[in-house]
């Protein structure tokens, strides 16, 4: 794809069955331009898609491979030099663009750890156990920066070979998925790159609130639910939320 | 600038809070070299009961905590319960920070046998608790809105109650005041804090005083041993009675 900015958000989002990750996109561009009205914003998505919010709707460079495994297609898709990558299940609940100034010195940084909606590092590794027992690094490619580099062709490069012969390399795991989700295949190209070119030290970078269940104090799986949430400021249980919430819920997106 | 402490004390059937809030007082002159007013009688009817392991029910004279604003003839304030034990001058520090309101965030068994993880924090969705045990405040607006925000979650308790899913009716200065910080500090939970935790002694513990600045605690450990430990600090003494006690026949 041609560069057409130095720097610029692509919100991958290829429906499911269940899900409409587009709609979801959408809400998360909308979002982010509260907070940024001028900021590039793209769509890598199969579907049609004419809504302004976006600059850019960008075919799969490759076709659909199916779901998560057409994730490394991100970095072929995207239109700029810097690239920010946002899951699409998430909204910008404050200014993020304070993020480029930290990252823009690295090739790659693979967001590390989450938050509780109470801004909290969260300490349960109910969700996470396949990373611990395989000395993995804690990612989540939620938000995932790079610029055009050596490093990042060859980070990208891992993750399509790791979902393209997931029936191999998931033999190196212990206790391995049989499907891969995008977090442990980030994790293992991660750890065969070395943690320490991808990511920033842990606590430094930024880090998405993630609404599951057993990472905040909730009683049941549907936070929206259990908990009084308003918008416009963003407020979980009164308290301000700051950054990316991934909220997991994913009709939520359309309230 | 003027400093001085106060301390709330309006007794009830069990409990002679005043005699702790005068006993408290040369403590606090002792070792803080501040004067103390004790607020002894409000005019506001604000009771309810409460329940004490080692007392029972009581009438609960102590929701007017936030008329500690109005109340204060000081420009700077300590404000403490009349069961915190002033026993160094540990609290000295908190006179000279640069910072309009302070509290505890975090509060420990001196003893460890209780894990104060339900105490550190109120409600089904663990909202943070801030001890309203030890309070410093200068006069300032931001004191003031804390002091604001208190009072009108006391007057609309309910509410705030089905807010956070407290299971506890209650009403609890502790509870009001994280939730008063929140509001004031643009509905964080992050808040500047007294630099240390609170010291607190449990009920079911004995307390006797050895010295005058020495206090023993007697407690049966986790493995069902009994143990004793000196405590020469600061402290919450969470038994009435046995403070009661002391207070009645000091070293």
């Amino acid at each position: 794809m041609p560069i057409l900015a130095e720097r610029g958000y692509l919100i991958p989002a290829i429906d499911t069955d269940t899900v409409d990750y587009l709609s979801c996109a959408v809400q998360l561009a909308r979002s982010i331009r509260q907070w940024h009205p001028d900021a590039n914003i793209s769509v890598m998505t199969v579907k049609r898609c004419s809504d302004p919010v976006f600059d850019h709707v960008i075919p799969l460079p490759y076709g659909d491979l199916g779901g998560y495994a057409n994730d490394w297609q991100v970095f072929h898709a995207s239109l700029y030099r810097q690239t920010i990558k946002l899951e699409a299940d998430m909204i910008c609940a404050g200014p993020i663009d304070h993020w480029w100034t930290l990252l823009e010195k690295r090739d790659v940084v693979v967001s590390q750890g989450c938050r509780t909606f109470y801004d909290e590092s969260a300490k349960s590794r109910f969700y996470r156990k396949i990373f611990d027992q395989n000395d993995l690094p804690d990612v989540y490619n939620a938000i995932t920066y790079w610029r055009l580099s050596k490093t990042a062709q060859d980070f990208f490069q891992l993750v399509k070979m790791i979902f393209e012969h997931w029936d191999s390399y998931k033999k190196l795991l212990r206790f391995p998925e049989e499907t891969p989700s995008t977090d442990v295949v980030y994790a293992m190209a991660a750890q065969i790159i070395g943690p320490e070119q991808v990511t920033l030290p842990l606590g430094l970078g930024p880090t998405i609130v993630h609404m599951k269940r057993y990472i905040n104090p909730i009683q049941t799986d549907d936070w929206t639910k259990e908990l009084t949430w308003e918008n416009d400021p963003f407020r979980i249980n009164t308290v301000a939320q700051f950054g990316l919430v991934h909220y997991h819920v994913k009709e939520w997106s359309n309230e | 600038m003027k400093t001085g402490a106060l301390i709330f004390a309006r007794n009830n059937e069990q409990i002679d809070y005043e005699a702790m809030a005068r006993w408290s007082a040369k403590n606090i002159e002792r070792h803080l070299g501040i004067p103390t007013h004790i607020v002894t009688d409000d005019s506001a009817p604000a009771t309810n009961a409460r329940h004490f392991a080692d007392v029972g029910a009581v009438t609960w004279h102590n929701l007017n905590r936030m008329d500690a604003y109005r109340l204060t003839p000081w420009d700077r304030t300590l404000v403490l319960d009349a069961d915190y034990v002033v026993a160094s001058n540990q609290l000295t520090s908190l006179l000279q920070v640069d910072q309009d309101f302070l509290a505890h965030r975090w509060a420990y068994d001196v003893t460890g046998c209780n894990n104060f993880e339900g105490l550190n924090w109120f409600g089904n969705n663990r909202m943070p608790m801030w001890w309203a045990t030890v309070m410093m405040f200068r006069k300032s607006r931001q004191a003031e809105l804390i002091f604001d925000s208190m009072q009108m979650i006391r007057d609309n308790w309910t509410h705030y109650r089905n807010l956070y899913k407290n299971t506890k009716t209650t009403y609890r200065n502790d509870h009001a005041l994280g939730i008063a910080l929140g509001i004031v500090n643009g509905h964080t939970v992050n808040h500047p804090g007294i630099p240390w935790s609170l010291a607190s002694l449990t009920p079911e513990h004995r307390l006797t005083q050895l010295d005058k600045d020495c206090y023993r605690v007697d407690f049966v450990n986790t493995q069902n041993k009994s143990r004793w430990i000196e405590l020469r600090q600061d402290f919450h003494a969470m038994g009435k009675q046995q403070l009661g006690a002391i207070v009645a026949n000091p070293c």
